[in-house]
């Protein structure tokens, strides 16, 4: 009984030192914001349930810039803080919007998106000078 | 029994000790580091001091070459070209991270050491600004040596 409590025990933590690769395609006709000074500020906090299992916080009042878009919707770049996703590595990601939800991630070092399963609302309100 | 806990905790002091990197504070050369050129954007590279994995210490790649190693409680930095970067680190298997450098911009790379299966395991972990610049105050420099 105690050797398959240990098995079962390693066999998860090497699961979770095994995290899955980040599914990330190609980006298609991206357009650089003529807008990037628009900012926002995000109104109540979002929690987002990555695909590879991790969870990320957006919290209020972290701000973003709008700085493109992308066939699945437009980018938004978190200012003055980092948002990063996980599955096998780690990459910086900025949010992609379609009809006010997060529908995944612009990779920037990539030029890639990586979709979200399950989208997830954003309440955000834009930043006025 | 007194003895051997004495004799213990000042083995792994002194281990410790020997792990953890050596070199001046952040305050003591931050007047000798360099200006960042209008053309370049700077990366910082640090990890925290801990005695937790402090013998891990793999070298740190910049998209393919080594720039320097990951120490418990040393900084070092880089300037490089804008653009797409990729650090990894490996020990029993290689962690990346990915991130984008603007001209001018300053950017903050934390290793961090995470539980592996045969050895504790090195991430590179993108850090904000402001929390990059706090946590390298403590940190000792092991980079390239600075002209003063």
């Amino acid at each position: 009984m105690k050797v398959w409590t240990m098995l079962l025990a390693v066999g998860s933590m090497w699961l979770g030192a095994c995290a899955s690769e980040i599914a990330r395609y190609p980006v298609e006709s991206f357009a650089a914001s003529q807008q990037s000074g628009r900012r926002y500020i995000v109104s109540t906090p979002a929690y987002i349930r990555l695909d590879s299992g991790y969870e990320r916080t957006l919290s209020a009042g972290t701000e973003l810039r709008e700085f493109g878009t992308i066939k699945q919707g437009r980018i938004l770049q978190p200012v003055s803080t980092v948002f990063t996703i996980d599955g096998a590595h780690m990459h910086e990601a900025y949010l992609v919007l379609n009809d006010g939800r997060i529908v995944g991630f612009y990779l920037p070092a990539e030029g890639a998106f990586s979709p979200l399963s399950q989208s997830v609302n954003l309440s955000i309100q834009e930043r006025r000078p | 029994m007194k003895l051997a806990r004495l004799c213990a905790v000042s083995a792994l002091a002194i281990l410790v000790s020997a792990c953890a990197a050596s070199g001046p504070k952040h305050a003591e050369v931050a007047s000798s580091i360099p200006a960042l050129k209008s053309d370049q954007g700077r990366i910082y590279f640090y990890r925290s001091s801990s005695f937790v994995g402090a013998a891990i210490q793999p070298s740190i790649q910049l998209n393919g070459a080594v720039v320097g190693d990951s120490k418990p409680g040393g900084f070092f930095f880089v300037d490089r070209a804008p653009g797409p970067m990729e650090v990894s680190t490996t020990t029993e298997v290689e962690k990346k991270l990915t991130f984008t450098l603007d001209r001018r911009q300053t950017r903050y790379v934390k290793t961090v050491i995470g539980f592996g299966i045969a050895v504790g395991r090195v991430y590179p972990e993108l850090v904000d600004d402001a929390t990059g610049e706090k946590e390298i105050q403590e940190a000792s420099y092991i980079g390239q040596p600075l002209s003063r």
